[in-house]
């Protein structure tokens, strides 16, 4: 019974997945960050406009994350809760609080990082490749563990791939890191996109709204 | 032994029916969760799910609020601090009388 009990609960902590919808709206942030890299390249760096670009990666991606969190709550609200219900899940008030600490942390190490980068060292192709696994090992795999859905290790190896595989391309610098995370985006969307489409298939509206 | 089987019938009625079982461990596993959710999961008909959160809210385990999320009607259950006690002691009690039962 235990076991079955656990079970349950697994299912349940899933539940927040099984939609789509996070993979949908976090595709679309990459795709945006990949246009922000790539455009970064294409205006050089003595342009003004690039040098207020680099700075302000930390404001983008901050604003990022929470327009993101914003779009997730409002299509939950309008396709997945009133199909097959709403979920609120724990959150540890301090863990919380930590966690924001150390992604803001992060946004400011990729900016620090990604600006050093391209101003001293011109060693910008290693950074795909560190951006490759880092979005494989600790983003998606982490998730994976967590969620226990084969889709998220999928996406995990996809990253790992394509960041190494970019970081020896030769391609100019920027249009690396635009492509790693377009691309990545892209497949982000499209798995998003397929699991949100067989979730509508499968749970359609209820004809009793009322509860 | 059989005061060992005896200790079977000390637990918690309550929670020990599958159906209030299964939806104090949902609870459990959740801050919250609306009554269409609850449904789904469990199965239950309307009916039968309001039966038992009526009985549940009434022990004081669960909470039941009717809110909204933006322009959308929710019925929202919450475990209080009595469910979760509730349901964390019958879990052990369980275990002891497994453990109890297989050492005899």
């Amino acid at each position: 019974m235990e076991n079955n009990l656990l079970h349950v609960e697994q299912r349940i902590k899933r539940y927040w997945y099984t939609d789509g919808i996070g993979e949908l709206i976090g595709g679309g942030m990459f795709i945006l960050l990949g246009g922000y890299f790539a455009l970064q390249e294409f205006l050089g760096q003595n342009s003004i406009i690039s040098a207020i670009l680099q700075v302000s990666l930390i404001v983008v991606l901050i604003g990022g994350m929470a327009l993101g969190r914003w779009l997730i709550h409002t299509l939950k609200a309008q396709l997945t809760y009133p199909r097959t219900g709403y979920v609120e899940y724990e959150v540890d008030a301090h863990r919380m609080k930590s966690r924001r600490i150390w992604v803001m942390m992060l946004a400011f190490a990729i900016s620090a990082l990604t600006m050093v980068f391209v101003r001293l060292f011109q060693a910008f192709d290693s950074i795909v490749a560190v951006t490759g696994v880092a979005v494989g090992l600790i983003l998606v795999i982490l998730r994976a563990k967590s969620a226990g859905l084969t889709r998220f290790y999928v996406l995990g190896a996809v990253s790992i791939v394509l960041g190494l595989a970019l970081s020896v391309s030769g391609l100019p610098n920027g249009y690396s890191l635009g492509l790693f995370y377009g691309l990545m985006g892209l497949s982000f969307m499209l798995s998003g996109g397929l699991t949100l489409q067989r979730y509508l298939e499968e749970n359609p509206l209820p004809r009793d709204a009322e509860q | 032994m059989a005061e060992k089987l005896r200790a079977l019938t000390e637990v918690d009625r309550l929670v020990h029916e599958p159906a209030r079982l299964l939806l104090l461990t949902i609870l459990n596993t959740v801050a919250s969760a609306d009554f269409l959710f609850l449904q789904r999961e469990t199965g239950l008909t309307k009916g039968n799910l309001s039966a038992h959160l009526s009985r549940l809210e009434a022990a004081g385990y669960v909470e039941i609020e009717k809110t909204f999320k933006g322009k959308l009607p929710l019925t929202v259950c919450k475990l209080t601090t009595k469910g979760k006690k509730a349901l964390t002691g019958y879990r052990q009690q369980l275990q002891d009388f497994i453990q109890k039962t297989s050492e005899a």
